[in-house]
């Protein structure tokens, strides 16, 4: 019995690693850059973390194929480097057949922000090679926010402008008034004063000292 | 107001802050770093501070004292001086209006980034996404994003000046902003524009000072700033150096584009413009100096950051290969560790090898792309600007200090188009504001041309050819004029009258010899660049390969340089022969007798 076990075993084995050949068939590379994600809270990587790894992309599977029952022993790691980057393959529950590229990554693709966020890092931190990760869409708002700014700017501009035209005219027509008022209340004094308008007095050029030309 | 109705600056300080927010403005920030760093770093302020003397302080005292003693804009101050002059102040009229229809198309660049700036992200950080979702558009991938954002989203460019597209209706949008702005300042004359200048000249320097303060204690500045001041004294000995010098004062004085004359001319008679000239001069160099501390520590900072991106890249890079744990390399170890690794796997280190030569990373080649003008300022200044912690604000405080200044040069300018032709009587007939009105109007519907897809290369066609040259010419018959035609005995009373005590022998030295044999020297190295460069080139923006080729103007865009040349120019001769028939047609009707003397008066 013992003996059956363990021939099992040692199969399962050689045959993971045969599955599990990197560059080749149906594996794919994955690399985690741990450190450079968390700094000092980083955790070292450990048997513990290829478990949950496992765990992880069995879930992804399972969700991918609505319900086919991949487990933990499905997921074939394999030349596991001190970078943290390794192969692996996948193979259908309860047989040794590997699971094609496509639908692996496929299902890699609908997880990936779980699988990202069960080890806290991200697309660029936790990368599948040949597998590129789908960017979230661009949020585009109906107004774009410099038109509002722009627009914030040109209406407090043009009441400037309306402001500074309109307030000599307005001026004006208040001392018209207070003139008109003026004029009525001296009557008595026989002044005949001149036109308005012409208040200011014309300056008479006759007597100006206009010589500025040279003499050529 | 004076005697014959002109209206006044309320005060001094008025005219000398106009003065300063028309002289320092968008070249002090994004020419003056740029010739400073090509020739040769804290020793290009030798060539610079000299030519201040002998050329920028004489002939910025000459045009304030024309303006103040014949209390006229430039052609009816060049028509007292000589009816054959008044040339003169139609080609500055006439530069003046060049430069006005393209100007204001970089204060419309402006307020197109400072209104983007209000964002969570901003939007020259990042590059857009395609529409795969997979990544990001191929054109901001072979360029950077703050390329791609100017040149894409910001001028929709073209590829060449001969392919013409619609307009970019948001840039139209903020040149109409600008416009409105500018007739907004000016709308009542020096009342309004007297009261503005206090905001434009002094407010910029608030935004200098806080960003040396930011630019100084960002990290790496101190590179940049040890790269500027050590001085390279061999470059002294470059004769490219001392033109330079020249020609920056000169433009950077905003010399013979007859604002500085539509300035003086709202002076009182007897204001001390004397000491007024100097101090703007200095003010204006001094401005160019500090703006330059601040845009090497920004570059510093900007260098240091690519070079340790590029770093990082190649850390990176061997890690994947070599499959080397996270923290074997750090950033300092990368280059020892390259070495390494190429003598123990020479055959895996040949697989990467030639990433490796690519990405090459040198500080001094970050350093080294010196940069000038409108790439500066919108490409440079917002790479270094989204890398800061807070970007939004900074953001915000630069393009708003840019908008200060371009506008503040603007009011000038357009002064110097409106002055003179309301000394005409014709026009003086229309009120100002409606005459302030049509000028701003008009040169807005002329302006929309630069917000074309092709916009920006007759931006570059008026930006190297409108001003350049016919100033030159301009000015130095302004000061052969003075100095030879009017005379300086006569411009010395004049003074003498204004000031109560004549200019000294500096003056008249600089005036009558000095200047115009720098200006005659500078005239003639310009023409004598012109015809060795051969056919002129402009850069084209090149979207597949992201980034600008060399290429050489068409046939009718040579034309067109030789055309704005010729129009400016031309005033002065043709004026001078119109003069000349129309004294020949008095002086012919004099001499036939008349039937019935009137006593005219």
């Amino acid at each position: 019995m013992l003996e059956k076990i363990l021939l099992l075993l040692s199969l399962s084995l050689s045959v993971a690693e045969e599955l599990c050949k990197p560059g080749v068939g149906e594996a794919y590379k994955v690399r985690f850059s741990i450190k450079t994600a968390l700094g000092d809270q980083a955790y070292p990587w450990n048997k513990n973390e290829m478990f949950l790894f496992r765990a992880a992309l069995a879930f992804a599977m399972r969700d991918f194929t609505n319900g086919e029952e991949f487990g933990v022993s499905d997921i074939h790691p394999c030349n596991e480097t001190q970078r943290v980057s390794f192969w692996f393959v996948v193979t259908r529950p309860n047989t040794m057949d590997l699971v094609d590229k496509g639908t692996v990554e496929m299902a890699i693709k609908k997880s990936r922000n779980r699988i990202n966020g069960a080890f806290l890092l991200t697309d660029k931190t936790l990368e599948f090679d040949g597998i590129y990760p789908t960017l979230a869409a661009p949020v585009s708002p109906d107004t774009p926010p410099w038109l509002i700014v722009f627009g914030v700017v040109m209406g407090a501009v043009s009441v400037g402008i309306i402001a500074l035209l309109v307030y000599p005219l307005v001026q004006r027509k208040l001392k018209k008034n207070m003139d008109a008022d003026d004029e009525d209340s001296d009557e008595e004094t026989g002044v005949k004063t001149a036109e308005n308008g012409a208040n200011d007095g014309i300056y008479n050029s006759t007597f100006s000292d206009d010589e500025r030309f040279t003499q050529m | 107001m004076e005697k014959d109705g002109r209206p006044n600056w309320d005060s001094p300080m008025q005219f000398v802050l106009a003065c300063v927010s028309y002289a320092v403005g968008l070249g002090n920030v994004w020419r003056f770093p740029y010739l400073c760093q090509l020739h040769g770093g804290g020793g290009f302020l030798i060539p610079y501070l000299i030519m201040l003397l002998l050329e920028g302080l004489p002939l910025f005292y000459m045009e304030l004292a024309i303006g103040q003693k014949m209390r006229l804009g430039s052609i009816g101050a060049w028509t007292s001086i000589s009816p054959y002059l008044g040339g003169l102040g139609l080609a500055s009229v006439v530069t003046s209006m060049y430069l006005c229809l393209y100007y204001n198309v970089i204060n419309a660049w402006s307020f197109w980034y400072l209104f983007h700036s209000f964002q969570s992200v901003l939007p020259w950080a990042v590059c857009p996404i395609n529409s795969n979702r997979t990544g990001p558009t191929e054109e901001c991938e072979v360029a950077t994003p703050t390329q791609y954002f100017f040149y894409r989203e910001t001028l929709n460019i073209s590829s060449s000046i001969e392919e013409n597209g619609g307009i970019h209706t948001g840039q139209a949008l903020c040149l109409v902003l600008a416009w409105a702005i500018t007739y907004l300042f000016i709308v009542r004359g020096v009342k309004s524009t007297g009261k503005v200048v206090y905001f434009t000249a002094t407010f910029p320097y608030l935004v200098l000072f806080i960003y040396l303060i930011r630019g100084v204690t960002l990290h790496g500045a101190i590179n940049g700033l040890k790269y500027m001041f050590t001085p390279k004294m061999a470059e002294l000995a470059n004769p490219r150096a001392w033109i330079n010098a020249a020609t920056q004062i000169f433009f950077s004085l905003g010399l013979g584009f007859g604002s500085l004359i539509a300035f003086a001319s709202y002076n009182q008679h007897n204001n001390n413009f004397q000491n007024q000239a100097i101090v703007v001069s200095l003010i204006n160099s001094g401005t160019s100096i500090f703006a330059s501390i601040v845009t090497f520590a920004i570059y510093g900072f900007k260098a240091t950051l690519n070079y340790e991106n590029c770093l990082d890249r190649m850390r990176l890079l061997l890690l994947n290969t070599f499959d080397l744990a996270e923290d074997a390399i750090s950033m300092d170890s990368v280059l020892e560790w390259t070495e390494k690794l190429n003598t123990t796997y020479p055959e895996q280190f040949a697989q990467i090898a030639d990433k490796v030569r690519e990405g090459e990373c040198n500080l001094e080649k970050e350093l080294d792309t010196a940069v000038e003008g409108t790439g500066l300022a919108f490409i440079v200044y917002s790479e270094a600007i989204k890398n800061m912690p807070l970007p939004q604000l900074w953001s915000v405080l630069y393009f708003f200090m840019l908008l200060l200044l371009g506008m503040g040069s603007m009011l000038g300018n357009v002064t110097a188009i409106i002055t003179p032709l309301r000394d005409f009587k014709i026009m003086s007939r229309m009120s100002n504001e409606l005459f302030s009105g049509l000028v701003c109007v008009f040169c807005l519907l002329l302006g929309l041309g630069f917000t074309t897809t092709s916009g920006n290369y007759w931006f570059t066609i008026f930006n190297d050819y409108a001003a350049t040259f016919s100033l030159l010419f301009i000015v130095l018959i302004e000061v052969i004029a003075v100095s030879y035609i009017y005379g300086i005995k006569r411009f010395e009373k004049d003074i003498e009258d204004m000031l109560g005590h004549r200019p000294n022998w500096y003056w008249k030295i600089m005036w009558a010899v000095t200047s115009p044999l720098l200006l005659i020297g500078l005239f003639i190295f310009y023409i004598i660049n012109y015809i060795q460069g051969g056919t002129p080139t402009y850069q084209a923006w090149n979207k597949e390969l992201g980034e600008s080729a060399v290429t050489e103007y068409p046939a009718f865009g040579q034309v067109f340089i030789v055309l704005l040349l010729v129009s400016s120019v031309s005033c002065v001769p043709l004026t001078a022969l119109y003069a000349f028939c129309r004294k020949r047609k008095d002086r012919a009707s004099e001499k036939r007798p008349s039937a019935v003397s009137t006593v005219s008066v």
